[in-house]
């Protein structure tokens, strides 16, 4: 059960009523602020034994058709299609399973799932089961990185300790990354599990060298940067977003300011950031600006690091501002 | 006997990725005009019309086709909407076959229209997490909306179950190799959203990961725009054919399939897009197709990611699963090589303006046929969760 008081719809998704107007070949475009909404109350009807297991029991249902004997999980029917609409009954079904394929990791997500980037999702044969559960993967060890979890990867289904009767009450980590009682336990909560706080990577004393490479790389990003505020595509990739971003490395630190298009980058500390990027070389943050390579998958192959998951957004606009700077100058080169 | 049906006029609005200047509206009528102008026919000989468009949410409106029976002239004429996920198009012209080959109309208006970047994420102040939002209300509302269900998730579980059961296929440098094909191809398209976005194979393997494992380039951008197509049965076909000069373009098969939305025994297999393999191979059957890989010459499929484009291929029995990648490492789809493949530039560089998508790359086709003096195309379009949904068409040049 939950205890938290939540809007449906969080305030920060919701904007004022306003209107702006976009300008193109003289002519002028009204864009309004609008919304579709609609409210439920919403049954779970024959489903509510699913839901309300996890919520209140911690237990998972599947429904076992009288005639074929297929346990199906999540138990979507109450009368088996295969079998000419023989009735199902629910039945228990185990919290350990192997996963049916591969999982894709989720690294840009939609603005409802930003907050919870990195994440997997994929489909997990529960013991008991002949069908797959969809649910979401994490790892106890940082961000979920490809390879982690794969076909046949065996996984535990944990309860979230805020329970609302919905499928995102449960989410599943790899087994070998618990203990043995963790993995046999019966309706594990994510209270239970050792996460692996975040740790600021500290690196090697920097040599001469490394310090009048890490000016010169600082002085060829300041000049990107001055091109990318001037770029008209560019600065379509930081419109409206405010960022101070302290850059730590072995080398030295910086500050990258991004501000409603204008992006800038300076020698210099933050004292209070919206957020720490760490990396031991600058070059690695130096290449994504320069569209060679990603800083996207310099964070998943641990070469960067951040200090807050939540701004991968921030990362991915990032990203954009280099390919759109690159964009615009094919275009012109092409037109 | 079903009347044979022809497509006897096409055309499309160019495809960006934000119309500024213009509504779903003016984008209907302006596909409209143009094909009714291809056919040289008055909207006035138009008896029916098939709207494909995907997302209530993307048009902002609950039956967002109701306005446009009077704007596009077919006010007190039949119109029916077609809404198949990512193959609302190709089940679009399906629907519309059905009716011209059981005699219920001489002609057919076939529109695909779809409006999708309307939609604004506030809180990060981009459209694009909006959008895909839009698409992810798609997902199956009870077990997997709530979990970050996505299109792009979704897909991915199929490819990597069939890289699962097929390990070494798909290979980075064979899907970089075909995006950076597919932007050349975009390069001669002037309604191509990314018409001047050539891409190397190197600039797609360093673009970054959206969903494990595709990378940025390769996966379609989302579309603003419109299709359109002249559907005629036999002798209506014939005629407008005589007055325009330009050759009628058959529908010869048809196919399609869903498979069931969930995995697992008795359910959907992961490793396969059945659909795909199904509703082909119903097309074929139709057209009298016995060996695809002696008569396909072109193929508009839907690109939704570049490595289903290659799971896609081999579903259609153009390519053997194990060896994928010989679209590339054998050049079946290079240049010069069997198959002319997205010659439009795909989803991916055309765009993806979902319920017009397929009907641009019929479009496409039709054009290929013509231009190239090719004799068949297969035209494909793939949607929902779980790569579910397929409809396939079968054209062939008079």
């Amino acid at each position: 059960m939950t205890s938290k008081k939540q809007k449906i719809i969080p305030d920060e998704f919701i904007p004022e009523v306003s209107s702006k107007v976009v300008t193109i070949d003289k002519q002028d475009y009204l864009l309004q602020n609008d919304a579709m909404f609609t409210f439920y109350q919403r049954t779970a009807g024959e489903l509510s034994p699913f839901f309300l297991g996890i919520r209140d029991d911690r237990k998972l249902l599947g429904c076992k058709c009288t005639r074929c004997g297929l346990v199906r999980v999540p138990p979507m029917m109450t009368h088996c299609p295969d079998c000419d609409f023989a009735p199902t009954k629910l039945l228990e079904v185990g919290q350990v399973g192997v996963m049916n394929s591969t999982p894709p990791i989720t690294y840009f997500a939609t603005s409802m799932f930003a907050d919870k980037a990195p994440f997997g999702r994929g489909r997990v044969i529960l013991e008991g089961a002949d069908t797959a559960l969809s649910v979401m993967l994490y790892t106890t060890t940082g961000i979920l990185v490809p390879g982690l979890i794969k076909k046949g990867t065996k996984v535990k289904v944990v309860f979230r300790n805020e329970r609302v009767g919905q499928i995102s009450d449960i989410f599943c980590v790899p087994a070998s990354e618990l203990t043995n009682e963790q993995a046999a336990k019966k309706g594990l909560l994510e209270s239970e599990i050792n996460w692996e706080a975040p740790k600021e990577p500290q690196f090697p004393k920097a040599t001469e060298k490394d310090k009048a490479d890490f000016k010169q790389s600082v002085k060829e990003m300041q000049a990107l940067a001055v091109k990318m505020s001037q770029s008209k595509r560019a600065r379509r990739a930081i419109e409206g977003w405010k960022r101070k971003i302290a850059v730590k490395t072995g080398a030295g630190e910086l500050a990258m300011l991004i501000d409603d298009g204008n992006f800038k980058i300076e020698e210099k500390k933050l004292s209070s950031p919206d957020f720490v990027m760490a990396c031991e070389d600058v070059k690695t943050l130096a290449d994504g600006l320069m569209y060679k390579g990603s800083i996207t998958d310099s964070i998943i192959t641990k070469k960067l690091w951040i200090s807050k998951n939540l701004e991968f957004n921030t990362i991915f606009k990032l990203d954009r501002l280099a390919r759109f700077l690159v964009m615009e100058q094919k275009e012109k080169k092409a037109k | 006997m079903a009347k044979r049906v022809g497509i006897v006029g096409a055309a499309i609005t160019p495809f960006r990725s934000r119309w500024y200047q213009k509504t779903y509206y003016e984008l209907a009528q302006m596909a409209t005009r143009e094909a009714v102008a291809d056919a040289a026919i008055s909207i006035k000989d138009v008896d029916s019309v098939f709207y494909g468009i995907y997302n209530d949410i993307f048009e902002r409106a609950c039956i967002p086709e109701s306005p446009l029976q009077g704007i596009i002239g077919l006010q007190n004429k039949f119109g029916i909407r077609v809404s198949n996920g990512g193959a609302t198009g190709a089940y679009t012209l399906s629907a519309a076959h059905a009716y011209l080959a059981g005699e219920r109309f001489k002609t057919a208006l076939v529109l695909g229209v779809e409006k999708a970047t309307d939609c604004f994420d506030f809180s990060s102040m981009s459209a694009t997490p909006e959008v895909i939002k839009s698409i992810a209300w798609s997902g199956d509302s009870f077990f997997e909306q709530k979990i970050g269900w996505s299109a792009s998730d979704s897909y991915a579980e199929v490819v990597l179950g069939y890289m699962d059961a097929y390990p070494g296929t798909l290979k980075p440098e064979v899907t970089a190799r075909i995006s950076s094909l597919l932007s050349e191809m975009a390069r001669s398209n002037p309604y191509a959203q990314r018409q001047f976005d050539q891409v190397t194979p190197e600039e797609v393997m360093n673009s970054r990961y959206i969903v494990y494992p595709f990378k940025e380039l390769e996966i379609c951008v989302y579309s603003e725009g419109a299709a359109a197509l002249i559907l005629a049965e036999e002798e209506t076909a014939k005629a407008i054919s005589k007055n325009t000069g330009k050759p009628i373009i058959w529908i010869t098969g048809l196919g399609e399939a869903n498979e069931h939305s969930f995995a697992g025994k008795n359910q959907k297999d992961m490793s396969h897009i059945v659909s795909d393999y199904v509703g082909s191979r119903r097309a074929y059957e139709m057209a009298g197709i016995k060996d695809p890989t002696k008569t396909i010459q072109v193929v508009e499929l839907h690109d939704a990611f570049v490595h289903q484009l290659e799971i896609t291929l081999a579903e259609f029995g153009l390519v053997p699963y194990e060896t994928v990648d010989s679209l590339i490492e054998d050049g079946l789809m290079l240049p010069g090589g069997k198959y002319l493949v997205n010659p439009c530039g795909g989803l991916t560089y055309c765009g993806h303006a979902v319920g017009a998508s397929n009907i641009m790359s019929a479009w496409s086709a039709r054009k290929e046929l013509i231009d190239r003096k090719l004799k068949t195309a297969i035209v494909h379009g793939t949607g929902s969760t779980i790569s579910q949904y397929t409809a396939c068409a079968v054209l062939e040049h008079e």
